[in-house]
């Protein structure tokens, strides 16, 4: 019988051993935290002129305006100040190395800066312009272009792809976010873009 | 005397005209390094407040209006870069300036939050700590009488049990 009671008493100072920590547990969370949980990225989409993954531009010319939706959005824990580089390139040029965070070495020709807070997107219209654009021989240089209304030169030259019938250039998106740690925006691993044929 | 001007005067023109040509490039390369230093400090005003910011988000700030802001800066500094790029040196120290300006009042009013946010969190923790305390002392108190009242009724049970001889 001395036993069984003694089998209460543990069970009754398990109870209230529980109940106490419950009661105590607003004070502990000041003193415990707790790590974050699930991963930490961001998104980077692009989307056509009806706002959705379709509809893309292919074949342009001199003087058309394509309209396209750049978007970002931030899973990363915290706020967040991004950096988001247009770029402009030929099929010989580099894109970046997402696998070892290597961004493109071409020169930007446009740049957006935002910041986001966690859980946040942020999306903006981009509208792109070939202004000036030459044939010589069996190249095409492409001089200038405008991005959201804001023109630049950019001299990209292209040769003729016999095997895909054209001049292919590439606009793309890369995605930079400021590293609190280095001082510094470093390459998010990111990019987006669109292939434009030049002889349509 | 009618020459003697005549040269006078054509000579103050190519002066003048000499002037002009040296201190034309000597001017855009002026604006050059103005826009260049604008622009330099309005991105040290950004990560600043960017830091700032972050900052007071960890401290549980209600950081949203701020990032708005700063979001509108950040659209300024990045005009200001992409105008120095295409030679607008003018329109980019502009920019940068206002940038700068933004980036400057959001680091100070983040200083403020800050303080506020400290002082809140010190009367919510008191709160949070007394809450926790009560709880506790009403476990235990209700613990204590409850384990007295049950060892007595046990023992009262066992008392009247009649013993069985086998």
């Amino acid at each position: 019988m001395t036993m069984k009671f003694q089998d209460y008493r543990t069970a009754f100072q398990v109870g209230s051993l529980a109940l106490v920590l419950l009661a105590a547990s607003p004070a502990l969370s000041l003193i415990v935290s707790f790590p974050r949980s699930g991963e930490s990225f961001s998104e980077l989409w692009l989307l056509g002129s009806n706002h959705m993954a379709e509809n893309f531009p292919f074949n342009v010319q001199a003087g058309e305006e394509i309209s396209l939706f750049l978007g970002v959005g931030n899973h990363l824990g915290n706020s967040a100040y991004y950096l988001v580089y247009v770029k402009f390139r030929n099929q010989t040029q580099p894109l970046p190395n997402a696998n070892s965070s290597e961004p493109s070495y071409i020169p930007s020709i446009h740049e957006f800066q935002f910041l986001l807070a966690d859980g946040d997107v942020w999306e903006t219209p981009v509208t792109f312009e070939i202004l000036d654009a030459s044939v010589e021989g069996d190249s095409m240089v492409v001089e200038s272009v405008s991005v959201n209304d804001r023109v630049y030169p950019v001299e990209c030259s292209s040769t003729w792809d016999s095997e895909n019938s054209g001049f292919y250039f590439q606009l793309f998106f890369e995605l930079w976010v400021y590293n609190s740690e280095r001082s510094s925006f470093q390459f998010h691993d990111r990019f987006v873009g669109v292939w434009l044929n030049m002889t349509g | 005397m009618q020459s003697s001007k005549l040269c006078f005067l054509s000579a103050s023109v190519l002066l003048f005209a000499l002037f002009l040509m040296l201190m034309f490039p000597v001017s855009a390369a002026g604006n050059q390094e103005v826009a260049a230093f604008s622009i330099s400090e309005a991105e040290w005003s950004m990560v600043q407040a960017y830091e700032a910011v972050l900052g007071a988000e960890s401290a549980d700030a209600d950081v949203s209006g701020l990032l708005v802001r700063l979001n509108d800066a950040a659209a300024l500094l990045s005009e200001a870069r992409m105008a120095f790029d295409v030679g607008d040196f003018d329109e980019a120290a502009g920019y940068a300036e206002s940038t700068s300006e933004v980036g400057y009042e959001i680091v100070d009013e983040v200083e403020m939050l800050e303080i506020e946010v400290a002082n809140a969190r010190v009367y919510s923790s008191w709160g949070v700590v007394v809450i926790s305390v009560l709880g506790v002392s009403v476990v235990v108190v209700a613990s204590l009488v409850g384990y007295s009242f049950f060892k007595r009724r046990y023992y009262r049970r066992l008392s009247k049990m009649k013993p069985r001889v086998e």
